[in-house]
């Protein structure tokens, strides 16, 4: 999942108008964040990418950025 | 910045828009507030998880700026309190709100603190002055609370700590809040009753839990402002009741399935308090109460029993009676002729339902929708009332386009589904059925009954004289409460300033020395009308306050209100009263009753806005009009 399909997703499922440049804030500083959004984020994210992650690492993400990477393969992996 | 998204320049594609790729355009451009209106009718398309995103996107329109918009959005403040992480509630409820036209104003208490918010009449849920207060329950509750090992003993024991809290809360609320508290049973998980490895005490862990969810059940009955919801056959629907994962990592122990089902009975329960319960449903006839096409199979031809699809539509049938009894007023309206369709009624020896169970059947070729407004003018009721079921996608598109207002219930080809489909949405629910709804298909028939006698007389005051109607004017009493309860909650067109009062706010009136509770019963030569309408008149020093005065739409235009308006100004004038208040706050459907206080002698007195005030000096009261034989007893005794 690129940048840029990560913020299509955040901002079609949660309607809030993120840019690519706000995900590397905190996200106290994302205009409009609530903890609850990670919660439909998991929902959202299983679902277009196949992809399960450890739910604790998406709880402590500390960024956009930071819940972006965890559904981007590591390198090498398949 | 933000991606350019369309506005309302030129149209850059020409495919229809999604319901949700709709909202999020109207979202991103600021102008979903003032499309407002716009939104019921695009989430009437969704369901399951896409209604969950809609609701998402609607959370973040601040209610305030859609009611700056639009006044006339009934708003409705939810508190959601109880076990766990329940902030996940919101974005579904606010759709399931937002479906039947109401506008979600969130209280989301603080994580865990349902037993402060409750018990304390100065918490902060209090403050918000919720008109409903979620309180959501979960497993989580109990097993938090046994000990490591644990044993049956262990449940049973802290299941009746909770109950009695429970109980105890809900007493609490019910002294503390005019509002409705909403508690749930607890469903019990295969992850608890797996931890038991004999089935002995498997099956004691289910009848205790049973029990406790069966005394929660109860608990309703003895506290007027609770209702509580069994979620057993919400959990039996299917859905995952409960993601392990976010139980454990997020403490939100329902899952979204549950969450989305639980929000959608809360959508009910909001739409009985604000007084949107629905009173008619019309039925198509062909591949809807029967399969094939009447008039292409003939009677013999269609499925009606004794046949796979026959036993299908058969039980759609039995649900539609099922409904009919308690109340639920039953139409038929259905492209045919209307003389094969009433044989069947009357001749196929399979069918469950008969002509008498239907207020009116309707067989022509006008369409659909025309015959609705027709109905509903002959019923005097709103076409807001209404739920229309039909097989067929044309006859739900026009009714949807030409009638937003009415519920329309899409049923399709698989006759097996038409049940679930019918009662998905709890159209008729209601917190507790009266006399008067048992006989109402009955009043309504009688209704027809006497519009045909109208045809046959020459003016209106020969007909009135003739149907020789009588009315009783008294006080108000502890067995009418839930009557009069209901009539403020389904009397939209004459109610003169929509003030919806629960059974308690009724007792509370009854009670108060300085209020006069009133109840208008009406008959006539075609039978009794029962309980019609009710006053409410507050004493201030020499003063009387209308509060409100209501009539059910069946009695209107027979000199009813003139009758009772006469007997309690007089009774007003005879108490010492110098003169009597009365308001009127317009809504959309009560514009009937705009000119009631000025036409009986009231002058207009102030105007804020929102009500007029009209003030009746005392000194020259109209009379009963001639036609009817009154009794009025305002204080309990003979005048």
């Amino acid at each position: 999942m690129t940048i840029d399909d990560f913020v299509t997703l955040v901002r079609d499922e949660l309607g809030m108008p993120v840019t690519a440049e706000q995900i590397g804030l905190s996200l106290d500083e994302v205009p409009g964040w609530d903890s609850v959004h990670l919660l439909w984020l998991v929902t959202a994210l299983e679902r277009e990418t196949g992809r399960r992650v450890a739910l604790p690492d998406l709880l402590e993400a500390s960024s956009l950025g930071a819940v972006h990477a965890l559904y981007v393969p590591a390198a090498g992996a398949a | 910045m933000d991606t350019p998204v369309p506005t309302d320049g030129p149209a850059r594609e020409t495919a229809p828009l999604t319901p949700e790729r709709r909202l999020l355009e109207l979202l991103r451009s600021g102008r979903l507030a003032a499309h407002y209106p716009e939104v019921r009718g695009l989430l009437s398309e969704l369901s399951g998880e896409g209604l969950t995103r809609a609701g998402q996107l609607l959370g973040r329109l601040d209610p305030d700026e859609v009611l700056r918009e639009h006044p006339a959005v009934p708003a409705v403040t939810v508190a959601v309190t109880g076990h766990g992480t329940l902030s996940s509630l919101v974005a579904p409820l606010t759709a399931e709100f937002a479906r039947h036209g109401l506008l979600l104003r969130p209280h989301v208490a603080d994580y865990n603190s349902f037993v402060f918010d409750l018990s304390d009449p100065g918490s902060a849920l209090y403050a918000a002055a919720p008109e409903l207060v979620l309180c959501v329950l979960d497993p989580a509750l109990v097993f938090d609370e046994v000990p490591t090992p644990w044993h049956v003993a262990d449940v049973e024991r802290v299941l009746d700590e909770k109950i009695r809290l429970l109980e105890g809360l809900a007493a609490a609320f019910g002294t503390t809040s005019r509002g409705t508290l909403l508690l749930n049973t607890l469903p019990l998980l295969r992850r608890h009753t797996a931890q038991l490895v004999d089935y002995r005490s498997r099956a004691a862990l289910g009848a205790v839990w049973r029990d406790a969810n069966a005394r929660l059940l109860r608990l309703a009955e003895g506290h007027p402002s609770l209702v509580v919801l069994d979620l057993d056959p919400l959990a039996a629907e299917g859905d995952l009741v409960s993601d392990a994962r976010l139980s454990v990592y997020a403490k939100s122990h329902f899952s979204p399935a549950l969450l989305a089902v639980y929000a959608r009975e809360a959508g009910h329960l909001g739409r009985q308090l604000t007084g949107r319960t629905k009173k008619t449903l019309v039925l198509d006839l062909d591949n809807t109460l029967w399969g094939g096409v009447l008039g292409d199979d003939g009677p013999d031809g269609i499925e009606v029993g004794g046949s796979y699809r026959g036993e299908a539509f058969l039980a759609f049938q039995r649900v539609a009676k099922q409904l009919g009894s308690q109340g639920v007023l039953l139409a038929a309206a259905s492209k045919n002729d209307l003389e094969p369709v009433r044989a069947v009624f009357r001749e196929h020896p399979d069918m469950v339902l008969r002509e008498d169970d239907f207020v009116r059947i309707t067989a022509n070729w006008r369409p659909k929708s025309d015959n609705l407004r027709d109905l509903a003018e002959a019923l005097n009721l709103g076409v807001d009332s209404f739920v229309f079921a039909d097989d067929s996608p044309y006859e739900c598109g026009l009714v949807r386009q030409e009638l937003p207002e009415v519920a329309v219930v899409r049923l399709d080809d698989e006759p097996a589904l038409h049940v679930e489909r019918l009662l998905r949405d709890g159209w008729f629910d209601t917190r507790e059925l009266t006399a008067e709804d048992r006989s109402r298909p009955a009043k309504y028939r009688e209704e027809s009954a006497r519009s045909d006698f109208l045809h046959s007389f020459s003016s209106l005051e020969d007909y009135l004289r003739e149907l020789d109607v009588r009315v009783t004017f008294t006080p108000v009493e502890e067995r009418d409460v839930p009557r009069v309860s209901q009539i403020t909650l389904r009397t939209n067109q004459f109610n003169l300033t929509t003030e919806r009062l629960q059974p308690q706010d009724v007792r509370d009136r009854i009670a108060d020395p300085a209020t006069w509770a009133l109840a208008i019963r009406s008959s006539d030569r075609f039978g009794d009308n029962g309980l019609v309408g009710a006053v409410f008149v507050r004493r201030d020093g020499d003063t009387g306050r209308v509060e409100n005065f209501l009539l059910s739409c069946r009695v209107f235009s027979r000199g009813i209100e003139q009758a009772c308006l006469s007997a309690l100004l007089r009774h007003a004038r005879d108490t010492g009263l110098k003169a009597v208040y009365g308001s009127y706050r317009p809504t959309a459907k009560n514009t009937t009753v705009k000119d009631l206080y000025p036409r009986y002698g009231f002058q207009p007195a102030a105007d804020d806005g929102t009500t007029t005030t009209y003030r009746h000096d005392l000194a020259d009261i109209v009379p009963p009009p001639e036609h009817i034989r009154l009794t009025a007893h305002p204080e309990g005794q003979a005048l």
